[in-house]
C-alpha cells in the first residue's frame, strides 16, 4: 500500500506529540504559527519524526530550518527512495 | 550607571543628540562609544578589558567558524572558543566560591593546609556577554547566521548600552541587521520608547522599591520572624522581583528604540503562567530561550534513546545549569535544582495530564486554570525563599517556619508579628504610599491593557494627562533610597 505524503505523516505526529487536533501543516508553517511549538517540544517533535520515518537527524541539520517546507525537504532527502 | 540613576537621565539624551546628529556610518561609532562609557562608569577597568577581549575573539572565532569547510574542525572550533567563554565567566564569577568550597573539603582531610582565597571579582554584565557571545558562534556553527564582517557593529552588538548590564540577551540574526540598516527618524518609536521608559522608571522606582520595604526587614534578619511576616516579605519579594526587573527591561527596550532598535521583550504575565514551563515562557524569556536552546535541546537530542527519562534528565541538568548561572552560591544552586525537578516531573506528567483532565471532565473548566495558576505561583513563590535568602540557614528557617502560626498566640507575639510591625514603623505611611500606588497601578493598566498603542490613539489631553500622572507619581512617590536593580548582581 503506498504511503501517505510526507506533510501528512507530518501533521499526524504533530498532532500527537502536542495533543492538539487542529494542527495544520502547509510548507510555509513555522514555529510562530503553532503556540504549542517551542523551544520545550522542538526536539521532541523531531525524535518522533524520526521514528515515524526511520531516520536519523543531527541538530545541525535541524537548527538552519525555516519552515515546514524545508523540514519536509530534509525528512524527503534522507529517507531517499521511500517516497 | 544604571538607568535609575541622575546619570544615566543626563547621558541618554546626550547620546541621543550625538546619534541624531551624526552621519548615517558613523552613528554605530556614537553608541559604540557610549557603550564603553556607560560601561566604563562602572568604574572597574578589568571589566572594560574583559568585554573588548570576548569581543575581538568571538569575532575571529566566527569568521574561522563561517569560513571552515570541515565539520570536525568547525566543531573542534566552536568547542574552543566556547570554552574560552565559559573560562572567563568562571575565572571572574565563580572563581571564590569554588576555592570556598575546596577549603571546605579540604578542612575535613588536613585541617591545616587551605588554597589563599582570590580576592573577589567584580562581575557586573559578563554573565550577560558572555551568553551572547556563546549564542553568536553557536549560531554561525548551526547555520543560523553568518558571522558578521564589520568589527565595529559586532562590537556594539555585545556592547549596546540599554542591554549590557541585564539584558536582554540578544540573538545575531534579530539584531546584527538592525544595526545595518540606514537609520530613519521615527517619531513614533521614539515617542513610544520614551514613555516604555517612563513605565519602567515607574515600576522600579515606585512599586518595586517600594516592595522591598516588605521584604528586606524581614529576609536580613530571618531568625527573628516565624508564620505571616514571612509569608508576607515572600509574596512581596516574588513582586518586587518582577517589577524590578520588569522595569528594567521597559527601561532596556524604551531607550533602545531611541536609537531605532527593537530589542527582545523579556516577560509575558509570569504570574499568570498555568505549569512550571509556562512560566519559563513568560519569565525572562531571552534566558530561557537562550538555555533551553543551547543546553537543553542539545542535551535531549543526546539522550533522545533515553525517552522520558532523557528528557526529565535534560531538564534537570539545564535548571540547575540556570541556577548557577545566577550567582556563585549554594542558594542559586539549590533554586536550579527546584525549578529542574518541577520541569522534571512535568515531563512525566505530561502524557497523563489531557486525559485525567478529560477522564473528570475538566479539561475545559474555567477553575482548572484558576487552580493551575495558583498552584503555579506558590511553586515559584517557593523557589525565590531560595533565591532571596542570603544564607542555607536562612532559607532552612524560612522553610520550615513557614507555617509556625497555628502555634499558641504567644509564640507568634514573640516571634514575628510584633518586630515586624516595628520594623516597618512607618507602615502606616508606606501602607498609605502602597495604596496609592496600587490604585494608580490599577487605573494605568486599565489604559495600558491594549498596550501603548491604543493610548497614542487618545485625544492629546488624555495622552498627556497620563505622561503627567506618571511623572507627578515618579517625583512624588519614588522611594528615594539608593537601589541597584536586582539582576545587576547576575
Amino acid at each position: 500500500m503506498k504511503k501517505p505524503p510526507i506533510l501528512e505523516r507530518m501533521t499526524d505526529v504533530f498532532r500527537d506529540v502536542l495533543d492538539n487536533e487542529t494542527v495544520a501543516l502547509t510548507r510555509e508553517t513555522t514555529a510562530n504559527d503553532i503556540e504549542e511549538w517551542d523551544s520545550l517540544s522542538h526536539i521532541t517533535i523531531i525524535v518522533a519524526i524520526e521514528k515515524e520515518f526511520n531516520i536519523r537527524f543531527n541538530l545541525a541539520d535541524l537548527k538552519p530550518l525555516r519552515n515546514i517546507g524545508e523540514f519536509e525537504d530534509l525528512i524527503a532527502l534522507k529517507t531517499g527512495s521511500q517516497d | 550607571m544604571t538607568f535609575n540613576s541622575l546619570a544615566y537621565v543626563l547621558f541618554l539624551p546626550l547620546v541621543f543628540l550625538a546619534f541624531q546628529t551624526a552621519a548615517d556610518r558613523y552613528r554605530w561609532l556614537v553608541l559604540l562609544i557610549a557603550s564603553y562609557a556607560f560601561y566604563g562608569f562602572m568604574l572597574q577597568p578589568s571589566l572594560l578589558l574583559i568585554l573588548a577581549f570576548v569581543t575581538a575573539f568571538s569575532y575571529l572565532m566566527g569568521k574561522y567558524i563561517d569560513r571552515e569547510t570541515n565539520n570536525g574542525t568547525r566543531k573542534k572550533q566552536l568547542l574552543f572558543s566556547v570554552l574560552v567563554n565559559l573560562a572567563i565567566l568562571v575565572y571572574c564569577k565563580y572563581l571564590l566560591f569554588v576555592v570556598e568550597n575546596l577549603n571546605g573539603l579540604l578542612d575535613i582531610f588536613s585541617p591545616e593546609t587551605s588554597i589563599p582565597l582570590p580576592k573577589p571579582m567584580v562581575s557586573i554584565a559578563l554573565s550577560f556577554f558572555v551568553f551572547q557571545a556563546i549564542s553568536y558562534l553557536a549560531d554561525i556553527y548551526f547555520g543560523i547566521t553568518g558571522s558578521e564582517p564589520h568589527l565595529g557593529r559586532f562590537a556594539l552588538f555585545m556592547s549596546f548600552f540599554p542591554k549590557l548590564l541585564q539584558g536582554p540577551i540578544e540573538r545575531a540574526g534579530s539584531m546584527l541587521p538592525q544595526l545595518m540598516r540606514p537609520y530613519r527618524f521615527d517619531y513614533d518609536g521614539i515617542r513610544k520608547g520614551l514613555l516604555l521608559f517612563g513605565w519602567g522608571l515607574f515600576l522600579k522606582t515606585v512599586v518595586a522599591d517600594r516592595l522591598a520595604f516588605f521584604v528586606d526587614p524581614v529576609y536580613n534578619n530571618v531568625q527573628a520572624y516565624a508564620g505571616i511576616p514571612l509569608i508576607i516579605a515572600t509574596y512581596a519579594y516574588a513582586f518586587q522581583l518582577y517589577f524590578d526587573f520588569a522595569g528594567y527591561t521597559n527601561m532596556a527596550l524604551g531607550s533602545a528604540r531611541l536609537f531605532g532598535i527593537n530589542l527582545t521583550q523579556n516577560f509575558n504575565s509570569p504570574y499568570l503562567a498555568t505549569s512550571c514551563a509556562d512560566f519559563w515562557r513568560r519569565w525572562h524569556i531571552s534566558f530561557s530561550r537562550w538555555i533551553l536552546d543551547y543546553i537543553f535541546q542539545p542535551l535531549q537530542m543526546k539522550w533522545r534513546n533515553l525517552g522520558i527519562n532523557g528528557t526529565a534528565l535534560a531538564l534537570f541538568v539545564t535548571f540547575l545549569l540556570s541556577g548557577i548561572w545566577h550567582g556563585a552560591s549554594w542558594n542559586f544552586v539549590i533554586w536550579g535544582v527546584l525549578h529542574g525537578i518541577f520541569m522534571a516531573a512535568s515531563a512525566y506528567y505530561k502524557p497523563y495530564k489531557k486525559k485525567i483532565h478529560k477522564k473528570f471532565r475538566i479539561d475545559n473548566s474555567r477553575w482548572v486554570s484558576i487552580w493551575q495558576v495558583a498552584v503555579t505561583f506558590h511553586l515559584v513563590c517557593f523557589t525565590y525563599i531560595f533565591f532571596r535568602a542570603s544564607t542555607i540557614e536562612d532559607s532552612w528557617h524560612i522553610v520550615t517556619n513557614l507555617t509556625q502560626f497555628n502555634e499558641n498566640y504567644k509564640y507568634i507575639h514573640d516571634s514575628g508579628i510584633r518586630l515586624f510591625i516595628k520594623e516597618n514603623i512607618i507602615m502606616g505611611q508606606y501602607m498609605l504610599d502602597l495604596l496609592t500606588t496600587i490604585s494608580v497601578l490599577a487605573v494605568t493598566l486599565i489604559v495600558y491593557k491594549n498596550r501603548t498603542v491604543s493610548l497614542f490613539e487618545k485625544p492629546t489631553w488624555f495622552r498627556w494627562t497620563c505622561y503627567y500622572a506618571i511623572l507627578v507619581i515618579i517625583l512624588s512617590l519614588q522611594v528615594t533610597t539608593k537601589t541597584n536593580f536586582i539582576y545587576l548582581q547576575f
